[in-house]
């Protein structure tokens, strides 16, 4: 195990791990536990591989076949990737989900660096209590969630009595049934899951940042903006990751949401390709082409992680 | 180090400004589920909203299915990330310069890519609707995460421990239940309740996988919720009782949900 040095001396810093002897004799028992140790991880290991491995290359298979789930399939190499040029629903669901990531993502991301800049690092009675209403939304199955935002947007609901009761009476509307707002009335409810979340995690970033680099720029005459600038970004930017990865694959792949609410519509206006996946996969059968869609999907969510890690994880 | 006090009263408008945000959607709901107005506009209490919604969603039984799958499924969850983590945390495994990058991989492989022939495959094995069935699906789904969680831990013990026991003629078997096992049980705990979390509220699955007498809580809910679009009142409060199991689990265990739902976002 060529990492193991660095956690031998953290746990025991009173004796010298590093000598020659010793390493030999890690690697020697090393040697005698590593097929004890697949042996371990051996079930485990097949679980994962016959549920996700295995279906994830038979997903790539599947993607340039013709298949109706019952009859034969037949080869139609990259038909059903061209879809997402040449089909229209499927084209305007990416561009949903382009206004889906500003509400999901960019809004609490900057929201929550917002609060985390106008709160003091210094530590504050209760906050316990504010991490846990922040992180309610986090633990409601999204079924709730919809549920919940379903009433308030409704033709009766709160957010149209709220805008009658100041004045505001010529905006009411059934939201989610409206084709040009269901889609943000949608990504307003994907804002309220995940602000709280990004709040938390830059706030706790925040005390993180040594007092050193505070007063250097206070120090400089840096003012709270140029501070932030300075100081706050740049050492929040592993949570600033973190959070935009997590939002930005979670906007991508928004189904149970959608599905609960609106269904994809009013005509298609809130459709996702996640919805689209699962009609084509399950309810109209096309399933190249839902595979196709899996697969893409997959491949966006990774290049995104692995951009979004490259990219804050650089010095 | 405490702020001053003028300060520390910003920060509290803050603060209490985001909560009110974030709490407000949640307590509309509950008033609504008290109601005894069909809209759900406040008015008198009356409880036998829950009774009602409990009966005309079917939620006995779709209630009892969640709790077998999400009971099952996250303790077997657990198991398998105990034994691998402690495979690949503690023994080392052979081939693991290969095999832990391909595990990693699985954390970033959305439920997307691999649904499809999933569902078509378990057809064909006939496990498709089927509570065993998709129990196997949350075990396998849930591996790379909790392997990296496991492995962390049992990393983070130190390494003379093993030796020391090794020495005295531990065996590996004996070495993780007796030596490890009690040192890692803080991580241990915060798994299990995030892998309940994570099964309880799950609802893709569950509307591909289930159908009938099977479905879950969450689809169940869903169903409901379609089928009595104006009564609202009894939609909410069937909606508080899906979600009271995981609220009551969070109440009572708050710092290990947050720091496991922290850590595991950071990957630390």
């Amino acid at each position: 195990m060529p990492e193991a040095g660095n956690d031998v001396v953290r746990g025991t810093p009173l004796v010298d791990r590093t000598t020659p002897h010793h390493r030999v004799r890690a690697r020697t028992l090393h040697a005698r536990t590593r097929w004890t140790g697949l042996a371990f991880a051996a079930l485990p290991l097949a679980v994962y591989g016959f549920v996700v491995l295995w279906p994830l290359l038979q997903s790539v298979q599947y993607s340039f076949f013709d298949w109706d789930g019952v009859s034969q399939a037949t080869w139609v190499g990259l038909k059903n990737y061209t879809g997402f040029v040449t089909d229209p629903v499927l084209r305007s669901s990416l561009g949903h989900v382009l206004v889906l990531i500003a509400f999901f993502s960019l809004l609490p991301i900057a929201l929550g660096l917002v609060s985390a800049a106008m709160l003091t690092r210094a530590r504050q009675p209760g906050m316990g209590l504010f991490r846990w209403i922040f992180f309610l939304p986090q633990v409601l199955t999204s079924v709730v969630v919809a549920l919940m935002f379903r009433r308030i947007y409704a033709a009766e609901g709160s957010l149209n009595s709220v805008l009658s009761a100041v004045g505001l009476g010529g905006l009411t509307r059934p939201w989610l049934a409206d084709f040009t707002w269901a889609l943000p009335a949608l990504g307003l409810i994907g804002t309220w899951v995940t602000f709280g979340f990004c709040m938390v995690l830059f706030i706790s970033g925040t005390s993180a940042i040594p007092d050193e680099l505070y007063e250097a720029a206070r120090m400089d005459g840096a003012g709270a903006v140029r501070e932030f600038v300075a100081v706050t970004l740049p050492g929040l930017r592993g949570q600033i990751g973190v959070a935009l990865t997590l939002t930005i694959t979670t906007a991508l792949r928004t189904f149970d949401l959608v599905w609960v609410t609106t269904r994809g519509g009013p005509g298609t206006s809130t459709m996702t390709p996640a919805v689209l996946l699962y009609r084509a996969a399950f309810q109209n059968p096309d399933v190249g082409k839902a595979a196709a869609i899996g697969v893409v999907m997959a491949v966006v969510c990774l290049l995104i992680a692995l951009v979004i890690t490259k990219v804050t994880e650089e010095d | 180090m405490r702020a001053p006090r003028a300060e520390q009263a910003a920060n509290y408008v803050v603060l209490v400004v985001m909560s009110v945000v974030v709490l407000w959607p949640a307590v509309t709901f509950v008033l609504a589920a008290l109601s005894s107005d069909r809209a759900g506009r406040p008015a008198g209490v009356d409880w036998d909203n829950f009774a009602t919604a409990w009966q005309q969603a079917g939620f006995s039984r779709a209630m009892t299915v969640s709790l077998v799958i999400a009971a099952t499924a996250s303790l077997g969850q657990v198991l398998l990330a105990v034994l691998g983590g402690y495979g690949f945390g503690v023994l080392g495994v052979a081939g693991q310069k290969v095999l832990f990058p391909v595990v990693l991989l699985g954390l970033m492989i959305s439920l997307e890519a691999i649904i499809v022939p999933l569902y078509y495959q378990f057809r064909s094995a006939g496990l498709t609707n089927s509570v065993p069935g998709i129990i196997l699906i949350h075990l396998g789904t849930s591996v790379p995460f909790g392997i990296f969680w496991m492995r962390a831990a049992f990393r983070a013990l130190p390494r003379s421990l093993f030796e020391a026991a090794e020495i005295d003629g531990a065996g590996p078997l004996r070495l993780l239940l007796r030596v490890a096992a009690p040192l890692v049980s803080p991580a241990v705990w915060t798994l299990l309740l995030l892998a309940f979390m994570w099964t309880w509220n799950d609802y893709f699955l569950s509307l591909v996988f289930l159908h009938g007498d099977n479905v879950t809580a969450t689809v169940a809910l869903g169903v409901f919720q379609g089928r009595y679009v104006t009564q609202i009142n009894l939609m909410a409060a069937g909606g508080l009782i899906v979600a009271a199991p995981v609220l009551v689990l969070y109440v009572l265990f708050q710092r290990r949900f947050i720091s496991g739902m922290l850590a595991g976002a950071l990957r630390e």
